[in-house]
């Protein structure tokens, strides 16, 4: 186990400089230069004040030599200042961190109560109207996107109906702890998120389900004379669960980056708002952390994913 | 019958949303604040302002967005103010006075201006603002000092004083700053925010370095001279001020202001409706007609500053007719500004004639060409110009040449890609093949101070808070020159001598002139030649929209300022 621990660390090493490379190149490489997009219109604005930013931020260097100087930082967790807010781009990320981890959970937390029973409620009663209703829906949390989804149950649950806000994480002036006051914030943003991975949890567990059912093992089972409820959940649903597991590998780090769509339309404070807007102001050291942060947190959920495999399946080893 | 049902579900669940969503509130809203003038100012409250950015920073110094503005204007005074509605330079917390030979400014802080430490506000505190800027690696507005005597020397680290900044010996709360040579704008430019010496003053006075740039305070300040006093910044999320008590002109009648992110117009406009905000200014037109149907709320509208204007680039090599007067001329004729500010902006602008916009004093009174719409007139001037239709419409020259023109701007921005694209179909009316061209704005920013010979049309805005100065965009000496590596605002490549000369002697006058009158006379040639000339069709001035609950009072936004007169708002329990 830990030397296979050791092996995929190591093959993550090539993937993330591969990665810091392309995400340095695209950055830089777009067309814009970020001196003159935040100093356009000023008055008195010299050429001398240009070189002077430019040595400042240290974007007069060759690319080459900038990309040596950034990663040489960042493997040190230094990702250079932000040209825009002028503090470590990697710490404002940490300080946004926490809201998109709160609500990439819930999210996760709603795909799989949700999306699970409903997959395997699917596959028991399959032919039924019950089947069929939780196909549409199946279908229509894949269809629908989530930007539009977002803005209509705003208009409806927050503008029209007044019983859930529209914007934020917290209501002004309430208290930081007032948890009630979070989780009604959270509802909103959370389902919207999860919709894709509720239909997505749905579509497997039902499928696999329908799998499982029909083994012989299954068939023994009830031969045996189990209650159906002992077949169910105790044989058929652990088998059911294993593809679950594999879809779960990197769905933290999806939820994360997913999440850009969504904090931009609950006004969420979170990594993917501040990820979107840096990109837009061509604020480099924020693109690049961001980046970088996500695609570790990627590799990170892949490896445990495949951990995770091999513990529920007995029939994978891990060497 | 099992299918059936199945197919129904969803019919009913979009009845039941369009049901939802079709819900408005009703009523009617002011096109003016309902504020009572007999009610008495109650105490206490928040009012919750929105925006769709987070600050960057709360170091005047460093200070270069719209939202940092916004919350350094509350928490650090200025030394002197633009007036609210015409930009005229007013005192606030010190009164101001020049000498005959225009050379230098004296100011006195106001007794009773105060920090809310207790300390008084002191002539060392404008030097360590001073001294900041000078010392200071990131701040973009270096230039604004640079005829300050002395401060170059300091900045570039070749002195250690700056003999241009004064302090009186017998009052401290008196200075003087002192020119290198007589400039209008500099009473503006130098309109800095004192800050506290017994905060910042360690990292002016006994360091070389750029360590202001990164102070623990910019971004978690503790003492303050403005309406408000910073609380916490939740990154991202919000900004909480509470009231200064020992403001000098008295203590805001609010306990807090909230200064909430919001992700974008759409969440402002949901914002305002659910009452999450109290207001925000700078709704776009769009929304107007929405909004107005919400009984909660009230409606301010008020000229912006700052105009959105179609930029010809005269020295095109492949738009070559608008290095022509006459073409360009046609060009202001032959497009119907008065229903493009309608289709575009819901009919939420003026006609704009030239550089300076009708809210500034620098406005011109002469007459100016109003260009109304002509096309037969376009039609003509054009012709005069050599362009005559060819076989398939389009125009073409005597060298046979065809007249393209590609109108760009910045895509994302719904209002100027609608625009660049009636204008095109306005131009094709005229036989001009235009097109308009999207592209991403922080590449066109590039192509614009660089000069890029490609760009033909621009469609995009001037913001033009500040002095009335517009030297950086229209003085000869700021057009850029890709061939130098020369850079500069001056992407139509238009210049005239006696343009020039009305911008020189209007901010340097050979008079030392810097009264209102006598710039205003300069700017009437500076406008009269740009109207004439047509360098840019200067398009429209947008309206400013603002709108706040109606239980919020005093509130009194205006072109130059909204938070003026904060300390004065009050919010109805």
């Amino acid at each position: 186990m830990r030397n296979f621990i050791a092996r995929r660390l190591l093959y993550a090493v090539p993937t993330l400089i591969g990665i810091s490379i392309i995400t340095f190149a695209i950055a830089r490489l777009s067309p814009g230069d970020p001196i003159r997009l935040f100093t356009f219109g000023i008055q008195d604005f010299t050429q001398d004040d240009y070189n002077r930013l430019l040595h400042a931020y240290g974007l007069d260097k060759p690319l080459p030599f900038q990309y040596v100087d950034w990663i040489t930082n960042a493997l040190r967790g230094k990702f250079g200042d932000s040209l825009i807010y002028h503090r470590d781009a990697f710490v404002m990320l940490l300080e946004r961190l926490p809201n998109t981890l709160q609500l990439a959970s819930a999210a996760l937390l709603l795909q799989l109560v949700i999306g699970v029973p409903l997959g395997v409620i699917a596959a028991l009663r399959r032919g039924s109207w019950v089947d069929g209703l939780i196909r549409v829906f199946g279908v229509a949390g894949h269809a629908i996107p989530a930007f539009w989804l977002g803005l209509v149950l705003i208009i409806i649950f927050a503008v029209n109906l007044r019983l859930l806000p529209s914007i934020g994480m917290l209501t002004v002036g309430h208290d930081q702890l007032d948890i009630v006051d979070r989780l009604r914030h959270l509802i909103l943003p959370a389902f919207v998120l999860s919709l894709t991975g509720i239909a997505n949890y749905c579509r497997i567990l039902r499928t696999e389900t329908l799998d499982v059912l029909a083994q012989d093992f299954v068939r023994t089972a009830h031969a045996k004379g189990l209650r159906e409820r002992t077949v169910v959940f105790v044989h058929a649903l652990r088998n059911a669960l294993i593809p679950v597991v594999t879809a779960l590998g990197g769905i933290l780090a999806a939820l994360v980056g997913g999440a850009l769509v969504i904090e931009q339309v609950f006004s969420w404070p979170g990594v993917g708002q501040f990820t979107f807007q840096a990109a837009i102001a061509k604020d480099y050291p924020i693109v690049q952390a961001s980046v970088m942060f996500t695609s570790t947190l990627l590799v990170i959920s892949y490896l445990l994913r495949d951990l995770a495999y091999a513990i529920v399946d007995p029939r994978v080893k891990v060497s | 019958m099992q299918h059936r049902t199945i197919t129904a579900l969803p019919v009913v669940g979009a009845i039941a949303i369009l049901i939802a969503t079709a819900c408005t509130t009703g009523g009617q809203t002011t096109a003016s604040p309902t504020a009572a003038a007999s009610e008495q100012p109650q105490k206490g409250g928040r009012i919750i302002e929105g925006t769709i950015s987070d600050i960057a920073t709360m170091q005047p110094i460093l200070v270069n967005d719209t939202a940092s503005g916004r919350i350094t204007d509350l928490i650090y005074e200025n030394l002197l103010i633009q007036d609210p509605q015409n930009g005229e330079t007013k005192p606030r917390v010190a009164t101001f006075s020049q000498s005959t030979d225009g050379l230098t400014y004296t100011y006195e802080i106001n007794a009773k201006a105060n920090w809310s430490d207790g300390k008084p506000i002191i002539a060392d505190d404008v030097l360590t603002a001073l001294e900041g800027y000078g010392k200071s690696k990131k701040t973009v507005r270096k230039s604004n000092f640079q005829d300050v005597v002395g401060f170059k020397d300091y900045s570039d680290g070749k002195a250690t004083t700056i003999p241009g900044f004064k302090a009186d010996s017998s009052n401290p709360k008196k200075f003087s700053i002192t020119l290198t040579k007589v400039s209008c704008p500099a009473i503006n430019d130098l309109n800095i925010k004192p800050l506290p010496t017994q905060i910042f003053g360690k990292y002016v006075q006994d360091s070389s370095k750029d360590e202001i740039d990164s102070a623990p305070e910019n971004t978690q300040p503790t003492v303050f001279s403005g309406q408000f006093k910073f609380v916490e910044w939740r990154k991202g999320d919000q900004v909480i001020l509470s009231k200064n008590d020992t403001y000098w002109q008295g203590a805001p009648n609010v306990d807090q202001y909230i200064y909430k992110v919001l992700a974008n117009q759409t969440a402002v406009a949901n914002a305002l409706k659910t009452g999450e905000i109290t207001f925000y200014v700078g709704l776009q037109a769009k929304d107007l007609a929405d909004m107005q149907t919400v009984d909660s709320v009230q409606i301010q509208k008020y000229p912006a500053l700052g105009y959105t204007f179609i930029g010809w680039n005269t020295a095109s090599p492949t738009a070559v007719g608008l290095g022509d007067k006459r073409v360009r001329q046609a060009l202001a004729f032959g497009i119907d500004m008065d229903q493009v500010i309608k289709a575009v902006v819901f009919g939420e602008a003026t006609k704009n004639l030239a550089h300076h916009v009708k809210v500034q004093w620098a406005y011109p009174t002469s007459n100016l060409n109003q260009y109304t719409y002509d096309k037969n007139k376009a039609l003509q001037l054009l012709k005069d110009a050599g362009w005559t239709p060819g076989a398939d419409g389009i125009l073409q020259n005597a060298q046979g040449k065809k007249f393209n023109l590609t109108i760009s701007t910045n895509s994302g921005n719904t209002e100027r890609e609608t625009l660049a694209q009636v204008a095109a179909e306005q131009y094709k009316a005229l036989g001009i093949n235009a097109k308009a061209a999207p592209e991403a704005f922080q590449g066109l920013v590039t192509k614009l101070t660089t000069g890029d010979s490609t760009l033909e049309a621009t469609i995009i805005g001037w913001s033009l808070t500040g002095d009335v100065d517009p030297y950086s965009i229209w003085h000869s000496s700021n057009i850029p020159d890709p061939a130098s590596g020369k850079t500069g605002f001056g992407f139509t490549y238009f210049k005239d001598p006696a343009m020039d000369k009305a911008i020189e002697e209007a901010r340097n006058p050979s008079n030392s002139d810097c009264s209102t009158a006598a710039r205003k006379k300069q700017y009437e040639t500076f406008n009269q030649i740009l109207n004439e000339n047509q360098p840019y069709n200067f398009g429209y001035e947008n309206n400013t929209i603002a709108v706040s609950q109606k239980t919020m009072h005093n509130f009194a936004p205006a072109p130059y300022s909204t938070i003026y007169n904060a300390f004065q708002w009050w919010v109805k329990q």
